[in-house]
């Protein structure tokens, strides 16, 4: 028998995993995939770019660590969910517009070209976020902006295609998996193979995703760093901590006559490195929790900010901006909000692990804050500044 | 249901318009990685997969079997995904010394054999059992 080739129709895939049953489902745990991402990722957008009205709490120390970790973890999990979902839907890209009846033909096109945004923007997050904690960047645009503006379209065009679908899907999950055996004796036997096959087609989505989230989850999860063979980063590096920007990379050299200048309005004052060392010491253990998503802890020892100014005679209590030997890049400085500023554990670091902070790590002394964002722990500090 | 499906109808109109604004500027740029993605998948992945699907339905018969290879492939696919871009790293940042650090390969490698090691213990382990079960059957009998 010859069959002339033909564009496929929806009827010709007959496999289970084709059913709005399976469909459903998988969109369901996608929505939860990526509402995580965009919740957390949002949070870490206001937390590097406050506006008037946000507030990010101190405590638990390890609060950006975890919200982050949750971000690059459910967009890895997205990953199978995205492709099992493209796939149980993939007869649906044949089904034929209705060419004759106008308005009809209008709101397919509309639901299309939702659909499409949906799958463009869906698969740029994902690949775009799995270069950048890569930290590669083969493509012309600005990673952070981009990646921020096409997750609005994820939402959007999500919110849309549940708007489209809402019925559909309702039916669809309204409706058991499982398809139990008739009523009664009408039709005993075994658990039909159509019912069988989807529910191993979900299973396998689902131990897909969590095999991801295992092979990755190393990042930031330390009883993981062992397991996950592509964590992106290791816990280790110079003095037991990794390093993103080097001092090489920075174009950092340190004067030797380096002072820490405080500013404030109305005053200033300045000291050596010998004053900061000859002040009380304070240590905390506190993550760097990197917006790549991942996160290694120390023990870090310096003076207290809040400490520093009390002592020059500056207010407390404000927004203060630190700043770095760095004098380009969009990290030379960073504002702390006024409770990290007042926060006794955030520390303008002289040591990192009982050893001196190498030149990589900051030298001569860096910032270190609970709860915060990796880019926005400014190394090299060179200035403390209270904002009004 | 109504007003929930007009809601999200507004609610994510208004949010795709704030995100098509916010992408504009660098829409030019951006465009071909936004529609690369369903164009690769819906002309070349998804094809592929129907036929390794077909394929692999003819030469495995047995219904267990088929759905645990089917589950190491797709979980092997993904693997292979997510080290793309740790194992292909394209020269257009400057390179940072203090980045990649770990061997990416070796992990691989060691994952997917790791996989499909499990894989062939579950499958012999369950062919035995369902031979005894089957074989206690044909004893009572
Ligand atoms: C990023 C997330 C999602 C993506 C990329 C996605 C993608 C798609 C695509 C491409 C289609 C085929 C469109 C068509 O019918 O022509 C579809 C259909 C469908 N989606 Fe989604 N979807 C997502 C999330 C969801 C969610 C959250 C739900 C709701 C629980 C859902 C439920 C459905 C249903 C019920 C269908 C129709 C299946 C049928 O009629 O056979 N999807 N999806």
């Amino acid at each position: 028998m010859i069959r002339r080739p033909r564009v496929p129709a929806p009827e010709d895939f007959t496999a289970p995993s084709h059913s709005p049953l399976v469909t459903a489902r998988l969109g369901l745990w996608l929505a939860v995939a990526f509402g995580l991402c965009f919740g957390t990722g949002l949070l870490s957008h206001y937390i590097q770019h406050p506006p008037g009205w946000f507030t990010w709490p101190t405590r638990p120390v390890n609060l950006y660590r975890v919200t982050q970790g949750v971000h690059v973890l459910s967009g890895v999990a997205a990953i199978p969910l995205l492709l099992a979902k493209l796939w149980s839907v993939y007869p649906r890209l044949f089904v034929r517009p209705p060419l004759r009846q106008p308005i009809r033909l209008s709101a397919h096109a509309l639901e299309r070209i939702s659909v499409l945004v949906l799958v463009c923007a869906a698969f740029f997050e994902l690949v775009t976020g799995l270069f950048n904690v890569a930290q590669s960047y083969p493509w012309g645009f600005f990673f952070p902006t981009a990646h921020y503006a096409v997750a609005w379209l994820v939402v959007g065009a999500l919110l849309l295609h549940v708007a489209v679908k809402l019925p559909v899907a309702r039916s669809a999950l309204s409706t058991p998996l499982r398809r139990r055996r008739a009523v009664r004796d009408a039709a005993p036997g075994p658990d039909d193979p159509d019912s069988a096959q989807r529910r191993a087609f979900l299973r396998t989505s689902a131990g897909v995703a969590g095999i991801a989230v295992l092979a990755t989850a190393g990042v930031t999860v330390p009883w993981l760093r062992r397991v996950s063979p592509l964590a992106w980063r290791s816990a280790s590096g110079p003095q037991g901590v990794p390093i993103n920007r080097t001092a090489a990379a920075a174009r950092i050299a340190v004067p030797p006559d380096w002072r820490l200048e405080i500013l404030w309005p109305g005053g200033r004052d300045s000291l050596s490195l010998a004053d900061l060392a000859a002040l009380p010491q304070r240590t905390a253990e506190l993550p760097i929790a990197c917006v790549e998503g991942w996160s290694a802890s120390a023990h870090w020892t310096g003076v207290p900010v809040v400490e520093l100014l009390r002592r020059a005679g500056a207010p407390t209590g404000r927004p203060v901006r630190v700043s770095s030997l760095e004098t380009d890049g969009l990290y030379a400085a960073s504002t702390l909000p006024a409770p990290h500023a007042r926060d006794p554990l955030t520390l303008l670091a002289l040591r990192i692990n009982g050893e001196q902070l190498s030149p990589d790590h900051g030298y001569p002394c860096r910032l270190i804050a609970p709860s915060r964002p990796g880019v926005l722990q400014t190394k090299w500090v060179a200035r403390l500044e209270v904002l009004r | 249901m109504r007003t929930v499906r007009l809601l999200l109808f507004v609610v994510g109109s208004a949010a795709t318009a704030y995100g098509g604004w916010l992408l504009f500027p660098q829409l030019g740029t951006a465009l071909p990685w936004l529609i690369g993605g369903p164009v690769l998948h819906d002309v070349l992945v998804a094809p592929l997969v129907g036929l390794v699907g077909l394929a692999l339905g003819r030469l495995v018969r047995n219904r267990l079997r088929l759905a645990w290879i089917a589950a190491g492939l797709m979980a092997s696919a993904t693997l292979l995904l997510i080290a793309v871009p740790l194992l292909w790293r394209p020269r257009s940042a400057p390179p940072n010394p203090g980045l990649p650090d770990r061997d990416y390969p070796l992990g691989l490698a060691v994952g997917l054999a790791v996989l499909w090691a499990a894989i062939v213990v579950v499958l012999v382990v369950a062919t035995t059992v369902d031979r005894r079960v089957t074989d206690r059957r044909t004893d009572r009998r």
